[in-house]
């Protein structure tokens, strides 16, 4: 703001960071509480919840580990298994109903893009008890495949808006090259027009995956399977006042996403906001 | 250009159609029943589901709170996302940093975070033993197991969990508002105060919006942070509409009863969001 440099705006600047700075270590404590405590004995959290733990204990992250109720590996194995499966399924099925939305002027082309946008005004709570109910008896349910289906549909609304509107921002001239040229419809999509939304990709994988691996609901009530989120759940409830227990499933529950974050906090915050914005 | 083949869109619209929109159309029909999930049999009850709810105290004290929850939260989050984002627009080269930090909540799990308020909120927890130690012993409440309180403590972890994703969209719309404009503020003679009404507020008016009413369809869904923190108690007193829908249907198998609710906060939503559609038309033009 304005090139004028004087005292006054240079102490502004000063409080502002300074001002900045203290809201964010404010925003921090409750995760560094809960990364420090891991290390401690329940007795000394409640004394000293702040202070480093000198020495750190591996006691509360053994008895995760040893638990005989929670199989880590289990978990963490169910929670990727949909979130990897779910996205690339997701994004699959819907660049694919996104580039023939975008590429066809027919009135049946307009009423589906209506259809799949019907989707994303869906408080999702609603559809646990008759998917439950219908699929009862049909061994479907409370299986991976139909659990990852399930996630899938879930997302199709948001990622079909997604891909759509990107699509609709290419040029046609290198699909039309690529038809003089005698490619089939099928291989245009796979060679020219999927490398070309490769941004727009990234944006839906970050969103939907991200949301697919945290859901609590969901892997509960359908598939009644272990993620880490319905994990920790289950596991903390007899422990519920040994905290450093909690902490310790805590650290195992967020740390994949915590170095997936670091790794790549750029992608993470323009996905999921960029993501919001336009869904 | 050759016409597309429909094969393209059949895999999205047949999970689509099976998996969504069939189980929609099943919510409408179990509603207008009586069905427990047991029996084998159950009978159509025509609009008495409805009728039922208008006279449930439980209900309306469920959608009471999801509006106390919404309300407090939209505010809050909106308020201080923007007034972040205004401090963060002015932090230099600390400004990444500081934006990582305060994002990070948001991509973590709800359940796992809420967890983490519940060690430092519950009566034997982690902010009371500080308040303890502190000298301010007047200030040792109890956190979530009182209905008044835990309300409030719920709204405090869903604000601390997505107030820096609002404020990362706002830092956006700022980054949008031409320099220029600032300039010519700066030279009439304009206070930073008046540069924030005249100049920012105006520019960054569609990011508002979108961010109010984002803000609201997400609290409007609450559930996760009440399941953890307060399991909906004590007694009935923090359940959300959510909340309510799941334990009607899951705890006590009146699955008639909860699809009823259900198409309600349905219909509450999708009244949400056409406004939505036709508001962000208006800006548009």
């Amino acid at each position: 703001m304005g090139a004028v440099v004087n005292g006054k705006t240079k102490f502004r600047k000063i409080m502002v960071r300074l001002a900045v700075g203290i809201l964010a270590v404010l925003m921090a404590i409750p995760l560094y509480i809960a990364f420090v405590n891991a290390f401690k004995k329940t007795s000394e959290i409640t004394k000293s919840p702040l202070t480093f733990p000198i020495p750190p204990t591996l006691e509360n992250v053994r008895k995760v580990l040893e638990s005989p109720n929670i199989h880590l590996g289990e978990m963490y194995g169910n929670s990727l298994c949909i979130a990897f499966f779910g996205t690339v399924i997701c994004i699959a099925v819907s660049a694919l109903a996104g580039y023939y939305l975008s590429r066809e002027k027919s009135k049946l082309a307009g009423a589906l893009s209506v259809y799949f946008l019907f989707g994303l005004m869906v408080p999702y709570v609603i559809v646990y008890v008759p998917l439950v109910t219908m699929f009862k008896g049909t061994g479907f349910l409370g299986t991976m495949p139909g659990l990852i289906l399930v996630f899938v549909s879930g997302s199709i609304s948001f990622s079909v808006f997604m891909f759509q509107g990107y699509i609709q921002s290419i040029p046609l001239e290198l699909e039309e090259a690529a038809l003089l040229d005698g490619a089939g419809q099928f291989s245009i999509f796979t060679r020219v027009v999927l490398p070309l939304v490769k941004p727009c990709t990234a944006t839906v994988a970050i969103f939907i995956g991200l949301s697919m691996w945290n859901d609590f609901l969901t892997p509960l009530l359908i598939g009644q399977k272990m993620t880490i989120t319905v994990g920790i759940y289950t596991a903390i409830g007899p422990y519920a006042a040994d905290w450093g227990t909690v902490f310790a499933y805590v650290l195992f529950a967020a740390a994949p996403i915590v170095v997936v974050y670091l790794a790549a906090q750029e992608q993470f915050i323009s996905g999921l906001t960029v993501g919001a914005v336009k869904g | 250009m050759k016409r597309k083949s429909i094969f393209f869109v059949v895999p999205a619209f047949l999970i689509y159609t099976i998996l969504l929109i069939v189980p929609i159309i099943g919510a409408f029909f179990l509603s207008l029943t009586d069905w427990n999930g047991i029996s084998a049999q159950f009978h159509f009850v025509g609009v008495k589901n409805y009728l039922a709810m208008l006279s449930d105290k439980r209900f309306f004290n469920a959608l009471g709170n999801t509006v106390k929850i919404t309300v407090c939260v939209c505010v809050v989050v909106n308020v201080g996302g923007l007034a972040l984002a205004i401090l963060l627009n002015q932090s230099g080269k600390l400004t990444k940093v500081f934006r990582s930090i305060f994002f990070l909540p948001y991509v973590l799990s709800t359940v796992a975070i809420s967890f983490v308020w519940m060690s430092i909120l519950s009566y034997t927890g982690i902010l009371n033993s500080f308040l303890e130690w502190a000298g301010l012993s007047g200030l040792v409440n109890d956190f979530i197991g009182n209905a008044h309180n835990a309300i409030i403590s719920i709204c405090v972890v869903e604000i601390w969990r997505t107030v820096g994703f609002y404020m990362v969209i706002y830092l956006a719309y700022l980054q949008t508002v031409p320099t220029e404009l600032y300039e010519a503020c700066m030279i009439d003679g304009g206070s930073p105060r008046q540069q924030f009404w005249y100049v920012t507020l105006p520019m960054i008016t569609p990011g508002i919006t979108i961010c109010v009413i984002m803000s609201i369809m997400t609290e409007m869904r609450q559930y996760d942070i009440v399941k953890v923190l307060t399991n909906g108690g004590p007694g009935y007193s923090t359940e959300t509409i959510a909340y309510n829908i799941v334990t009607q249907a899951f705890g006590n198998n009146m699955l008639g009863y909860s699809s009823a609710i259900a198409v309600f906060l349905f219909v509450l939503i999708a009244g949400i969001s056409v406004f939505q559609i036709k508001a962000s038309k208006r800006l548009e033009d």
